[in-house]
């Protein structure tokens, strides 16, 4: 049975006693005999209607936007400082780049608790990422496989959201962003999502180098601004979401040195990390910058297939007890030669 | 070996953790030596972190 609606002058709403067992709600405008209830009552009750409605099925946490029990609607977010300043400096790093007219941005992981968010890690958009003047997308290839580096030894952090810049300035998401996020939302923990705007408008305050919050929502440091929204799926429009900051690491920092190599080599590292249960990712010093190295455990004690990426340089070695050994093989295709040089010691 | 039965609030725990493995592939950690309870990792699986990543639109 549907509510039924009656025209104005608008009634009171009332739950009748009869269909509370029927699980129906009705609307009339004599009280006698039935249980008013308010607005606030009436919504709860809608609530707990649609979880009864949504227990039966089997979703994927994912899809359905699934999240631990204790989540509540985000109140803030909160930034590491270095995750702050990272922003910051690779947004002003971006402006004075040849690229710097089109729109860039971050995705960002952290944990995310009962009503807040907490920043620990931005991963870029790269430099594959396909962007101009009025969107941006990021280069999610590359950003997956470094969460997973990332996540190693933080299994913890979850995907937040993402910041990505206007180069005008609209410190709002726009309408073409609300029609993908708002889609998007259902795949993040809480079904909720945060967005930053980043925007290069504010006037510079006399006194440089520090940072100030026009807004609980807004950063501004220099002529650069941070505004940051929550986004819930079933939201019509992103909420200010007031930001704060807490002394804390951004997590993804050591990969930025190893980006263009991670960036060149993801698809095919990402594919190892699925096969190879026990391989592990590193940076390291390389010969002439750091390396993105990859370590593959042997059954046989102290000893281990490892491969060096710097630059264009693919290097595979066999490390033993006794020391390494650098294999004489030239593939470029990471995952091929990982899979030759396993084949070559099984033979032995 | 402690056989006693389970508090009230250490039965919830376990049934959330219980549950939270079956739905959200969460962690049950186990005590080593005693094989007893001992909660939940908070761990996001892989799966939802990357499908998060990869299926992020563009902006605008």
């Amino acid at each position: 049975m549907r509510p039924t609606r009656s025209p104005t002058p608008r009634p009171a709403l009332h739950l009748s006693q009869r269909n509370i067992q029927a699980r129906t709600l009705v609307c009339r405008n004599g009280p006698a005999g039935y249980l008013a209830i308010t607005l606030r009552e009436l919504l709860r009750e809608l609530v707990r209607a649609a979880g009864r409605r949504s227990v039966g099925r089997l979703e994927s946490p994912a899809a359905a936007g699934a999240a631990p029990v204790g989540l509540a609607p985000l109140r803030r977010v909160v930034l590491a400082d270095e995750v702050s300043r990272a922003l910051f400096a690779e947004f002003t790093a971006h402006r004075s780049s040849d690229r710097g007219g089109e729109e860039t941005g971050w995705a960002l992981l952290g944990l995310r608790r009962a009503d807040e968010a907490v920043a620990l890690a931005t991963l870029p958009a790269g430099t594959a990422r396909d962007a101009d003047e009025a969107h941006v997308k990021f280069n999610s290839a590359a950003q997956a496989f470094a969460s997973r580096v990332v996540r190693q030894g933080h299994r913890q952090l979850a995907l937040l959201g993402v910041v990505h810049t206007h180069p005008g300035s609209l410190r709002h998401p726009s309408t073409g962003d609300f029609r993908g996020d708002i889609e998007w939302v259902t795949n993040l923990r809480g079904g909720e999502g945060v967005f930053g705007i980043g925007t290069a408008d504010a006037e510079p305050r006399p006194d440089a180098g520090i940072s100030w919050q026009p807004a609980p929502n807004v950063q501004c440091f220099g002529e650069l601004c941070l505004s940051w929204y929550v986004l819930g799926k079933r939201d019509r429009n992103y909420r200010p979401l007031p930001v704060g900051l807490t002394i804390g690491p951004d997590l993804a920092a050591p990969l930025r040195p190893v980006w263009d190599e991670l960036e060149a080599h993801a698809e095919r590292l990402d594919r190892l990390a699925r096969q190879l249960s026990r391989v592990k990712f590193e940076v390291a010093a390389g010969r002439e910058k750091a390396a993105l190295t990859l370590t593959v455990p042997l059954p046989e004690e102290g000893r281990s297939v490892r491969v060096e990426l710097e630059g264009k340089d693919v290097r595979y070695r066999l490390l033993t007890p006794d020391g390494a050994l650098a294999a004489d093989l030239r593939e470029d295709r990471v995952d091929v030669g990982v899979f030759l040089m396993l084949s070559e010691l099984a033979a032995r | 070996m402690d056989f006693r039965p389970l508090t009230e609030t250490e039965r919830k725990h376990l049934i959330t953790a219980l549950r939270g493995n079956a739905q959200d592939g969460l962690a049950v950690l186990m005590d080593r030596q005693t094989t007893s309870f001992l909660g939940t990792a908070e761990e996001v699986p892989d799966e939802e972190v990357i499908n998060a990543i990869r299926s992020v639109p563009c902006h605008y």
